[in-house]
């Protein structure tokens, strides 16, 4: 590697202040440390410190992420397969799919990248490693047959409105991946909603998630409806397995809790939000279970279980609603955030049958209403103090 | 009273002071350095050939003449450095000799009779009164103020610091006295914590104080914590704390009737070979302290533990309130796509599970930060290692917005950065929360 470290320490000063490339000094900066860990050291007081930096932390999401990924791309040859009615070996299926993931990460990536880059350049800032994280969640959210134009358009807004414009990483109130998801769900709902966008097939080809199934039918119940259907497995079992169309990562529940425990271990994302979303989704859950009976809408009557294994709500209460910066950031206020996370994802599916999913807009919502909670736990903290001095 | 902490960490960093006192002989050289005293403006007493007796007053406070500092050591002041804009740096004295000033000397049993303005006078005379400290901001206490509470920390739980048990074995005729003497100071308690495994009897067998034991990791033997757990500050009260070996220090003055600068260094860190405890004064020169104790290379030497201490210069001096020294590699390596490989036991240290098998049992850490700075990305990384009821995120916030009301309502008055050390040593944005919390405090420190 000696060879490595002579090519880039003969580069640096052209990189640097009064360097021929000098504005670009950022994608030096990024490759370098890539590369090699960083030399700096410490100015003062502690002189010593951890070894854990935002490089290893955002690196430790793209690792939870990857069995997501593998899984994705198995399932979309699983259920393209049945589509067009061919059999396929799984390793076939595996590279069906990655056929259509690919292209979508590729253009996420150099999107996201050009974006970061500009910013970072013209920002005269370190390219911070947060894109990574938020790249590698785009394609998972989205549906197999995504256009790449939009892929490019949403990962866009994601970066520059979702994030970039608030500061970049650290200071962006709205989780960028999740920003690009809701771009394209109100620009081109078509293209990642109804019946057509979850499996690659032919054309007329249509197959619905298996929560649009209790949503368009009333007066009926929520698991006979979905034990009903025949084209796809809507068993219980086969939800948490994963085997069913949907966006590219949400499906296999095993990998993603997976790689929730992952990342509670590392103590990357807060076990208080997951706790609280579960709480939230199952307390709303049984509510509704209670009403089912005084209303025709046929959502009120799925069972808890069967919300906590259908769409996004396990994929995104794990990797998304615990993202440190838009999440609430007191223990106290994770809580109230996850559990309203959860409950409002009952609340949207049910209540609201044009928008199934739920998750992604409970997220969002409770991304913009986390610094609130915030404020109440700092504020009743700061009047506990206040009780003591005035003693 | 017990106070168990569970928030903390204690860093198993190489290099442990080895539990004995050596003796290296007389030293050649100490050193007294106003930039120790936070806030002061010193005005010279003394010039450069001047022949000090030790006890003897280098320099007053300009802003309270009251306040002087006393010289560790007999001999002439050999040097006077300047720094930036003219700040005196250090004042150095070539030691020789030990003609010290004189004063009565109180028997034993009579300290405790005395009232408190005899006392302060007579360590304000003796230009002893910079050992006495203050909070909030932990500057040199005020004479003027009225503490509600003394706190003596009996035990030193940050890294390579000196062995509490071990330096006060000998001294406990002392170091009650120093106890009555700040009995006196205050209509409150004075109260001294110790670590729930202690075995010096000097101070499990103390008089006329209150005794905490304290149990659990760094940084439990911050006297910052234990005025937190026992006696929380509130806005306009102020407290005063006394380092454990300074209390020796005051007894000594009162019961002998001179300035003894002496105490127990303890020098300890990757790059010491055998590292140990050493009998030494205030102030003294380090390359004595470190004389054929260091590797051969490039290295940080710091007066004080690794969190908390200041860089030093080989020939510099050891601080005023510092009893340790650390010296720890200066370092340039760099590892080959670290960011990716798994970790291993000799080379990552990290509190959280992010690598596999770190924690060895002796780290050889460096002076490297391992990371690149970043924004804040609040992962709990402090508030896993902060004892207190304090919520640092948001405290950090207030202060870089400059909020006061804030500042005050989130409790930065019974902050010191010592406390949040360990924050600045976990962060992976690798910020420096020590740092923003004095810039906090200097703020609120002016504002009054």
């Amino acid at each position: 590697m000696k060879f490595l470290h002579t090519m880039i320490e003969k580069v640096r000063p052209s990189f640097e202040d009064g360097g021929s490339l000098e504005k670009f000094y950022p994608i030096f900066e990024a490759t370098e440390t890539f590369l090699f860990s960083t030399a700096e050291k410490t100015k003062s007081g502690p002189h010593i410190r951890d070894s854990i930096d935002i490089k290893r932390v955002m690196i430790l999401v793209v690792i939870a992420l990857i069995p997501c990924y593998i899984f994705g791309a198995f399932n979309i040859g699983v259920q393209s397969g049945i589509a067009h009615g061919v059999e396929r070996t799984p390793f076939q299926n595996f590279i069906f799919g990655m056929g259509v993931i690919l292209p979508i990460i590729a253009v996420t990536f150099i999107t996201g990248g050009f974006w970061e880059i500009l910013f970072a350049v013209t920002r005269k800032h370190d390219i911070y490693e947060g894109f990574l994280v938020t790249c590698t969640l785009i394609p998972l959210v989205m549906p197999p047959t995504i256009p790449l134009w939009q892929v490019s358009f949403a990962t866009t807004f994601g970066i520059v409105i979702g994030k970039e414009i608030f500061g970049g990483v650290g200071y962006n109130i709205f989780n960028p991946a999740l920003v690009a998801r809701a771009f394209i769900f109100f620009s081109h709902p078509t293209h990642i909603s109804g019946e057509k966008v979850w499996v690659s097939a032919p054309d007329g080809f249509s197959g619905a998630t298996a929560l649009a199934v209790p949503a368009a039918v009333e007066n009926g119940h929520a698991v006979s409806l979905l034990h009903s259907i025949t084209q796809f497995d809507f068993s219980w079992w086969n939800m948490v397995i994963g085997s069913i169309p949907g966006s590219i990562g949400e499906t296999n529940k095993i990998l993603i809790l997976f790689g929730a425990v992952f990342l509670m271990i590392t103590g990357i994302a807060s076990w208080r939000i997951m706790a609280g979303a579960v709480i939230g989704l199952t307390g709303t859950a049984i509510l509704t279970n209670i009403m089912a009976p005084l209303s025709s809408n046929t959502m009120l009557s799925l069972p808890a279980h069967y919300h906590l294994v259908m769409g996004g709500f396990m994929f995104g209460v794990a990797f998304m609603a615990t993202e440190p910066v838009t999440s609430a950031h007191t223990n106290k206020g994770r809580w109230i955030y996850g559990m309203f996370i959860g409950s409002l994802t009952v609340i949207i599916r049910s209540i609201n049958p044009a928008y199934p999913e739920g998750t992604m807009l409970a997220i969002l919502l409770m991304n913009a209403f986390a610094p609130l909670i915030d404020y109440f736990v700092i504020q009743s903290h700061m009047k506990k103090r206040r009780m003591r001095y005035a003693k | 009273m017990k106070i168990h902490i569970s928030k903390g960490h204690d860093i198993r960093i190489a290099g442990t002071p080895k539990r004995d006192i050596i003796s290296i002989g007389t030293p050649k050289k100490a050193a007294i350095k106003p930039m120790d005293f936070r806030g002061v403006k010193p005005k010279l007493l003394v010039k450069e050939q001047d022949n000090v007796k030790r006890g003897q007053p280098l320099f007053v406070d300009k802003r309270n003449p009251d306040v002087s500092f006393a010289s560790p050591g007999c001999g002439t002041v050999s040097a006077i450095q300047y720094g930036p804009r003219r700040s005196i740096e250090t004042i150095e004295i070539s030691l020789e000799g030990d003609d010290a000033v004189q004063y009565e000397p109180v028997r034993f049993h009579d300290i405790a009779g005395l009232d408190r303005e005899t006392v302060k006078s007579k360590i304000l005379n003796a230009g002893l009164w910079p050992i006495i400290k203050q909070r909030p901001f932990n500057g040199i206490a005020d004479p003027h103020a009225y503490p509600k509470a003394i706190f003596i920390s009996g035990y030193n739980s940050a890294p390579l610091t000196v062995d509490l048990d071990l330096a006060l074995s000998e001294q406990s005729g002392p170091f009650q006295a120093g106890l009555d003497v700040l009995r006196t100071l205050t209509d409150g308690n004075v109260h001294l914590s110790v670590s729930e495994g202690s075995i010096s009897e000097t101070m499990t067998n103390a008089d006329n104080v209150k005794i905490h034991y304290v149990n659990g990791p760094h940084p439990a033997g911050n006297v910052g914590i234990h005025i937190h757990h026992v006696d929380p500050l509130n806005p306009g009260e102020a407290v005063w704390t006394v380092a454990a070996q300074h209390v020796v220090t005051l007894g000594s003055l009162f019961t002998s009737g001179d300035y003894d600068p002496s105490a127990i260094f303890s020098i300890g860190g990757p790059w010491v070979k055998h590292p140990i405890h050493i009998k030494g004064i205030t102030g003294m020169q380090v390359t004595e302290l470190l004389k054929d104790r260091l590797e051969d290379g490039p290295a940080r030497i710091i007066s004080g533990d690794v969190l908390t201490g200041t860089e030093i210069m080989p020939e510099g001096f050891i601080g005023f309130y510092d009893t340790t020294v650390s010296v720890i590699p200066d370092s340039d390596e760099r590892e080959f796509i670290g960011l990716l490989k798994p970790g291993s036991s000799d080379s990552r240290y990290s509190l959280t599970n992010a690598f596999v098998s770190s924690n060895s049992d002796s780290f050889r850490f460096t002076n490297q930060t391992s990371g690149s700075k970043r924004p804040m990305v609040p992962i709990d990384a402090w508030e896993k290692v902060l004892p207190m009821e304090i919520f640092p995120n948001s405290l950090y916030r207030a202060i870089l917005a400059g909020d006061f009301d804030e500042m005050e309502g989130l409790g930065l008055l019974e902050c010191d950065e010592e406390d949040f050390a360990l924050c600045s040593f976990a962060c992976p944005s690798k910020i420096d929360v020590g740092a923003v919390i004095r810039q906090g405090l200097d703020m609120m420190d002016k504002e009054d």
